[in-house]
């Protein structure tokens, strides 16, 4: 065994690995090196290493997030209101409207009565749309939140809030701060993935899964399920395996003698990068190839070998969970019905719920629901009031419905209420930022210590705001 | 826990340290009974209590909790009930120490739901403060830096590898002295080139600038080699990339759309502004304020190049994202972009964090609420202009084509002398010529759309946010008008329009696909009916023409544009546009259209406008809309109203009288009037022909005054819809005052803040320029500066700088040579078991710091040494290989174009690669790169996996493997060992090792065998690295490829991306 080895290994296991790699150059090495910049390897940093987990027990140990985005209409999927279908075609009441800004529409619209049929469901009765047949089967293991809201009313700053806490671009996601808290497990596999499907990227473009100031590492890794799921990982055409072994060999025995002259600690995590650079070029598409799960694993999410899908995206969601991922993020954008609502409602529910509701199911027949946090959410609802016709709706921030999974929260529930419209919630409000306080309690995490020093400052998710919703809690 | 990273290191080396029985020690903190010395404020104290108790004990009142003030020293030892919070002298009387120490959970400081805990040292370090006296020093970066006494010789010398060889080295020294560390000897002399190349120009040292070097003897080689390198103009390029860095540059918006931009202008401006040492106040000035600067010069056009002009400089207060996304409140964006201003402006000059003032006052720093919106004020009074832009080529052109034109004109003089009698009499003509009367209707808008409308005070509507392609705006009226026989649309000019407009498009420009109106009775508004156009006139009728491709929208469709007919002929392929070619096409319009039989209505009209906008193209994610701008309807009861054909700035005029009209009024004038004189139709041909050879230039975000101030309002909670006070322009009194006779410009406040008076723009610039070479700045904390902040490593030092800096003329080439030319520069950067130990973070500066470049600098190495560098200086951003798939939905909002460059551009310096906030150059994000959403002062420096699969596989990283390959048999020699020894020395400026040759040796060997047996594509991978193939026999493919192999290697060393 020889040096790099032994403290490559001794780095996985969650001692110091400054310490070790300290004592290590000492004793086995004979150089007198520091312990600075050893932890750059997969979100550790000397500036910023991890902090050595939670701060007590967490529930849930890594996190599927399936970021609807657009802005699903909360009165078609989850939020009925038969008395809105009553109103249909007129006015709402003026005090409704009172400072309210819309998008697109002049507020004084009128109101449109829901679309669909709606039925009780499981043990838990909890009502939910004909579009999700599927997500009817595993209700009594979700619980729904119909009395979000937010703060912002367009695309961009709305799903910015709901991934990082602020509307104002650089602030670290929510999958940046998780895998700065707890590291990762996944050993040559980044540790926060995320994958796009639908009709057009997310507004917020990169930056909702960015590292903010955080450390880089930290931030998402897009994957992809065409071609090379990580960008530059196959080898340049006619560099076959072995040469980019030998390449890599020879990278290492020249990087080593560089280390002896310079002493500098650096090339070792850089040894390091390209080892594990090496092995994820098996790994990735080892994970990225779900031909080889069984047909009926397959046919529960339609998922297709080959294809680029959303229902694909939630297989390999849970097949990086399984491979120690700590946060997978989902985003599918085609959830902005200002027209056409009834047609593409359609169109997304047959795309997403038969994947998502089998998502669920297998994490729980494999046992992982326990400890994996799964949710369900867009950046903001839709308004009661039509936008064209008859067959669209604006942006709504008043009130929305999300749903969570698995990882301690309490399943079989709906919380929170709007009133007769769905336009203001009435009922057990949960603001953005205490969803995302929830999510890192889940995690182990008081959200109001999970913070970062920045400009003077320490920054966290939330903000100053953020109330933990115990009512979610198993 | 301690967040300093130094203490944090401190903690660790002194634990550790203990484990190994090694003397601990590496700081005074640590080194002694915190009782034994006397204990400083700044140092020891503050930290703490601005960590722990200023947030609710601090400059805040908002937020102070017991009327308890703990930062200013009458506060915290005035007497309350129950005793002072600090009695100097006696901690056992001081409350302070007895809420800290309290078991009760009920009293006891900070609050536990805080979070904060003292350690007991911090609250021993507290008692022995009290005890000493309880003095208060006011916060270090506070107070204006003065020139500190250089340390002495004599102290330094003895410990003394080589010669200190300015002040640095003394301040550096005499501070190792102290910690009983020796300073490193200096590094040979290629290490040092390759350094001072990379540092001072990011590309590394050619084999023949190293030879010349190591070559020369003379005592200063060294400080020649400096000067050359200061000289190149890739210096401005290097330091450049390092200031857009703070000046948040990007190419595109940001946001959902995330449509370019055009401020490739601002980045050369920048480049040559270092290039030309523009002095650092000066250089802030203008880009605060250089459309002022440039205007009390008085000029109008632009006469210097755009890298050289004030105006172009402004586009870093414009480098803000801009929200276009569909159904937003333009007004809430330009707020959000106002408050990135503050911020970019705090952390990139000030080295404060002001941003955290704009909802509530600092929690940390003496900086109120009240205080960001001053500074808010002084920047809150502008448009969001754009200027053309021509480069030096373009202007050459240009001054060709007015002198050409102005020949012309004067050829026509010169053969007419009765010209002016001519033109009087037309003149005559046109004043008795009656215009109809026009009634202005202002409709009344909702907010309702996509695009968004505001009425302005003239009855104008001018369009922003969300631009669609395709779509028709409706605008309603009511008028008491009895008759309407005709209505006027009018197209404005607007400074927040792309070069002013009239239109959206990214030229300025619009076209109108159908204008239509329908009408109703004022007392019947349900009764509707289309009104029908008969006859339409306008002031510019251009000839058709097909849309310029930049509005293709894939129908296939002929769409062209031309004269006012197109308006009303009810056909969607054909539009009325102002689009009459570059350099002229900005200018207010109208069109008249007459009615079929006029609208009667005794009790008045309501009118429908509508304006059916059709000629856009077919991504509305992108810059394809040619909407109308601003705009503005009238109506009319006279009969045969026509267009008056006459341009504003021509009746302007002729409202003049002649005698007091100025030369190029009457220049004007005659330019106009000759196109009404049939019998010139030869020469008003050639000076049309002229006029299409004008070139379209480029255009730059920047600022315009307006004329009335906004009324800036202190802001509740930051919110822009609650508006509370006014505010005056004004700046935070614990900053450097306002000179006496300042006006409420952004000059003024450009000028403030590079007062020398201000204690912290010098030190945060000398600081981020320090934290660049060395990694770490004096104040780590770079962005800021205030309380919060780390202290400096050696304070006198980064005083001594900031303020040589200023003396020198704020000259930045001076501070670089200053640094460069140290002994503590030129130092080794290998590492030694007693640095690591005594100073592990390298702090004190024992030795070099070994850094990773920068990620641009990753990249330019690889272009450099394989010799595909492509060195030109300037111009638009350029578009190397990227995945195609990121560029698409549903990695990207929308489709993007990344239009990958073929020719020599695919080679250029990677500042040059076009940044879309949204979508960042997969390459450059891998090493940490910015994309320009926020100022960043800081880059991290991380080391990935990614990284690695970047600089093995990336298409341009091979194609630098091929053309280093290419080039070292070209160049490096016969024998396989030159070659090698050839390629290692382009890569890392020395020559390999015997070992380090064995092993590249053996990589040769093995893949030469590889390849040649087939068992290799050689092909393939010189395909793919774009190498020339050619008619090669298989073994002299093999061979190649080889070399491929070996020098893909070479380029992915650790030494070959890192600065020594």
């Amino acid at each position: 065994m020889n040096c790099q080895d032994r403290y490559y290994r001794q780095m996985y296991r969650q001692v110091d690995p400054r310490l070790v790699a300290r004592r290590w150059f000492l004793q086995q090495c004979g150089l007198g090196l520091g312990a600075i910049a050893l932890g750059h390897l997969l979100g550790r940093h000397a500036e910023a290493k991890p902090l050595r987990g939670p701060h007590f027990a967490p529930k849930a140990k890594r996190v599927i997030y399936l970021f609807m985005a657009g802005g699903p209409s909360h009165m078609e999927l989850f939020d009925y209101k038969p008395q809105l279908a009553k109103y249909d075609g007129t006015l709402p009441p003026p005090d409704l409207l009172k400072g309210y800004r819309a998008a697109f529409i002049n507020p004084n619209s009128k109101l449109l009565g829901p679309k669909f049929k709606f039925s009780r469901h499981g043990q838990c009765g909890a009502e939910l749309s004909e579009l999700l047949p599927n997500l009817a089967t595993v209700v009594d293991d979700i619980a729904i939140v119909k009395s979000m809201v937010t703060d912002a009313f367009n695309h961009a700053p709305a799903q910015i809030l709901m991934n990082t806490g602020s509307q104002q671009y650089g602030r670290p996601s929510l999958g940046a701060w998780v895998t700065y808290g707890l590291g990762s497990e996944a050993e040559d596999l980044p540790g926060f993935i995320v994958f796009s499907s639908g009709t057009k990227g997310p507004s917020g473009g990169n930056s909702n899964w960015g590292s903010g100031f955080l450390p880089t590492q930290y931030q998402g890794v897009q994957f992809r399920t065409g071609g090379d799921p990580v960008l530059y990982l196959s080898n340049p055409p006619g560099i076959d395996d072995a040469t980019q072994k030998a390449t890599l060999d020879t990278l290492t025995a020249l990087n080593r003698l560089r280390l002896d002259a310079t002493g500098d600690p650096e090339i070792t995590t850089r040894i390091q990068s390209f080892e594990l650079s090496f092995r994820m070029q098996t790994s990735a598409p080892e994970l990225m190839d779900i031909s080889r799960e069984p047909q009926k694993i397959l046919d529960m999410y339609g998922a297709e070998p080959g294809k680029s899908s959303f229902a694909n995206n939630c297989l390999l969601a849970r097949r990086l969970i399984e491979r120690g991922v700590r946060f997978v993020q989902l985003f599918h954008e085609a959830w902005d019905q200002h027209g056409n609502l009834v047609a593409d409602l359609k169109k997304n529910c047959q795309a997403t719920d038969k994947p998502t509701a089998a998502l669920l199911r297998d994490l729980k027949q494999r046992g992982l629901l326990d400890e994996t946090l799964v949710i369900w959410g867009g950046e903001f609802g839709r308004t009661p009031m039509v936008q064209g016709g008859s067959d669209g709706r604006d942006h709504h921030p008043n009130a929305f419905t999300i749903w969570m999974a698995g990882g301690g929260v309490k399943p079989g529930i709906t919380l929170g209420e709007t009133d007769e419209f769905g336009f203001n919630v009435v009922r057990d409000r949960v603001h953005v930022h205490d969803l995302n306080a929830t999510i890192l309690h889940l995690l182990g995490f008081d959200h109001a210590r999970l913070t970062y020093r920045f400009q003077g400052r320490d920054f966290r998710l939330t903000d100053v705001h953020g109330e933990v919703v115990t009512k979610l809690l198993a | 826990m301690n967040r300093r990273a130094s203490w944090l290191m401190t903690v660790l080396t002194a634990l550790v340290s203990s484990a190994l029985l090694l003397p601990a020690r590496t700081d005074d903190r640590t080194a002694q009974p915190p009782s034994e010395k006397p204990v400083d404020f700044v140092r020891d104290i503050r930290p703490i209590l601005s960590d722990n108790c200023f947030k609710c004990h601090g400059p805040d009142e908002k937020e102070r909790k017991a009327k308890l003030r703990l930062d200013v020293r009458d506060a915290a030892i005035a007497q309350r009930d129950g005793g002072a919070a600090i009695v100097p002298g006696h901690p056992e009387k001081s409350t302070l120490i007895e809420r800290l120490t309290t078991d009760d959970p009920e009293a006891v400081m900070p609050p536990p739901k805080t979070g904060k805990k003292l350690t007991p040292q911090q609250i021993d370090l507290l008692k022995t403060w009290i005890r000493q006296g309880a003095s208060y020093v006011e916060h270090w970066a506070f107070v204006p830096p003065k020139r500190p006494p250089i340390p002495s010789v004599a102290g330094t010398g003895e410990l003394t590898p080589s010669a200190p060889n300015n002040a640095i080295d003394l301040f550096i020294r005499e501070r190792l002295r102290r910690e009983g560390l020796h300073p490193s000897p200096e590094a040979d002399k290629a290490t040092l080139l390759r350094r001072l190349s990379l540092d001072l120009i990011g590309l590394p040292p050619t084999p023949e600038e190293l030879d010349a070097f190591l070559n020369d003897d003379s005592p200063d080689a060294y400080e020649r080699q400096v000067e050359r390198l200061l000289a190149s103009p890739h210096y401005g390029e290097r330091w450049g990339r390092h200031w857009l860095d703070a000046a948040r540059y990007a190419d595109s918006d940001g946001f959902e759309k995330d449509k370019p931009r055009f401020v490739w202008a601002y980045r050369d401006w920048v480049i040559a502004a270092l290039n030309r040492d523009l002095p650092y106040d000066q250089f802030i000035i203008e880009q605060l304020a250089g459309d002022l600067l440039a205007r009390s010069a008085g000029s109008t056009a632009s006469p210097l190049p755009p890298s050289d002009d004030p105006r172009v400089a402004t586009g870093f207060l414009r480098n803000s994202m801009i929200n276009e996304e569909g159904g937003i409140d333009p007004e809430q964006f330009r707020m959000e972009a106002m408050f990135d201003r503050m911020d970019a402006i705090g952390k990139s000059i000030l080295g404060l964090t002001i941003q955290c003032a704009q909802c509530h006052n600092h929690k940390y720093d003496p900086i109120t609420q009240e205080d960001y919106y001053g500074m808010f004020a002084f920047l809150n009074n502008d448009h969001e202009a754009s200027v053309p832009v021509y480069s030096a080529d373009d202007q050459r052109r240009r001054a060709m084509l007015f002198e050409q034109i102005r020949r012309i004109e004067q050829g026509l003089k010169e053969r007419h002398p009765n010209w002016r009698e001519r033109l009087a009499n037309w003149e005559a003509e046109q004043k008795g010529r009656r215009q109809p009367t026009w009634h202005i209707v202002r409709p009344e808008l909702d907010g309702s759309g996509g695009q968004k409308h505001y009425l302005l005070d003239d009855g104008s509507i001018l369009a922003a946010g969300y631009a669609p392609t395709k779509h028709t705006t409706e605008f309603e009226v009511k008028t008491p008008l009895t008759t309407i026989t005709a209505v006027r649309l009018e197209l404005l000019n607007d400074p927040n329009l792309p070069l002013g407009g009239p239109g959206r498009s990214i030229f300025g420009t619009c076209a109108l696909t159908e204008f239509k109106l329908v009408a109703a009775p004022a007392d019947d508004p349900g009764k509707r009916q289309e009104a029908k156009i008969v006859s339409a006139t306008a002031d510019v009728n251009p000839p058709e023409r097909e849309l310029d491709p930049i509005f293709d929208d894939n129908s296939k469709r002929r769409r062209v544009t031309g004269p006012i007919e197109y308006a009303i002929d009810g056909k969607d392929e054909t539009a009325w546009t102002v689009e009459i070619g570059p350099g002229r096409s900005n200018v207010p319009r109208e069109a008249v259209f007459v009615l079929e039989k006029p609208i009667s209505f005794p009790a008045g009209a309501v009118l429908l406008f509508k304006l059916v906008q059709n000629h856009g193209g077919w991504n509305s994610d992108d810059n394809q809309n040619n909407n109308l701008g601003r705009f503005r309807f009238s109506v009319t009861d006279a009969p045969n109203a026509v267009a008056d054909v006459v341009p504003r700035h021509i009746r302007a005029i002729l409202e003049i009288p002649g005698e007091l009209r100025s030369e190029s009024q009457w220049d004007a004038l005659f330019s106009y009037w000759r196109t009404t004189v049939p019998e010139w139709s030869e020469e008003n041909q050639a000076i049309e022909q002229l006029w299409q050879q004008h070139p379209r230039g480029s255009w730059q975000l920047s600022l315009q005054p307006r004329e009335m101030p906004r009324d800036t309002r202190f802001l509740d909670r930051g919110d822009f819809l609650k508006p509370k006070h006014p505010v005056k322009p004004g700046v935070p009194s614990v900053l450097h005052p306002l000179s006496g006779d300042a006006d409420a410009s952004r000059l003024t406040f450009a000028r403030w803040l590079v007062d020398r008076r201000s204690p912290t723009t010098a030190r945060a610039l000398v600081n981020r320029v320090w934290q660049t070479y060395f990694g770490t700045g004096l104040v780590a904390t770079s962005e800021d500066f205030g309380l919060q902040s780390e202290p400096p490593s050696h304070p006198e030092l980064l005083d001594w700088l900031a303020v040589e800096f200023m003396d020198s003329g704020w000259s930045l080439k001076h501070l670089h040579r200053l640094i460069v030319t140290s002994a503590t520069y030129r130092q080794s950067s290998k590492t030694n078991p007693e640095h690591l130990e005594k100073d592990p973070q390298n702090r004190l500066l024992a030795r070099m710091p070994r850094l990773r470049v920068e990620a641009e600098i990753v990249r330019d190495i690889a272009l450099s040494t394989s010799g595909l560098l492509h060195r030109k200086i300037g111009g638009p951003s350029v578009f190397p290989p990227a995945p195609a798939f990121l560029f698409v939905p549903p990695a990207s909002y929308g489709p993007k174009v990344w239009k990958e460059e073929t020719g020599p551009a695919r080679y250029r310096r990677a500042l040059y690669t076009f940044c879309f906030r949204s979508v960042p150059y997969p390459a450059l994000q891998a090493f940490d790169a910015p994309n320009g959403d926020f100022a960043c002062v800081k880059r991290v420096r991380s080391n990935t996996p990614l990284q690695a699969l970047t600089t093995l596989n990336e298409p341009l990283f091979l194609e630098c493997a091929a053309g280093l390959a290419e080039r070292t048999l070209r160049e490096g020699g016969d024998c396989d060992a030159d070659r090698i020894r050839y390629a290692f020395r382009l890569c890392t400026a020395r020559g390999p090792s015997d070992r380090e040759l064995q092993a590249l040796t053996d990589l040769l060997y093995r893949q030469r065998e590889h390849y040649r047996q087939g068992k290799g594509d050689a092909r393939g991978l010189l395909t793919s690295a774009r190498a020339s193939v050619g008619q090669q026999v298989p073994d002299e493919m093999a061979e190649r490829a080889a070399w491929v192999v070996v020098c893909r290697v070479l380029l992915n060393l650790d030494e070959t991306i890192t600065r020594e």
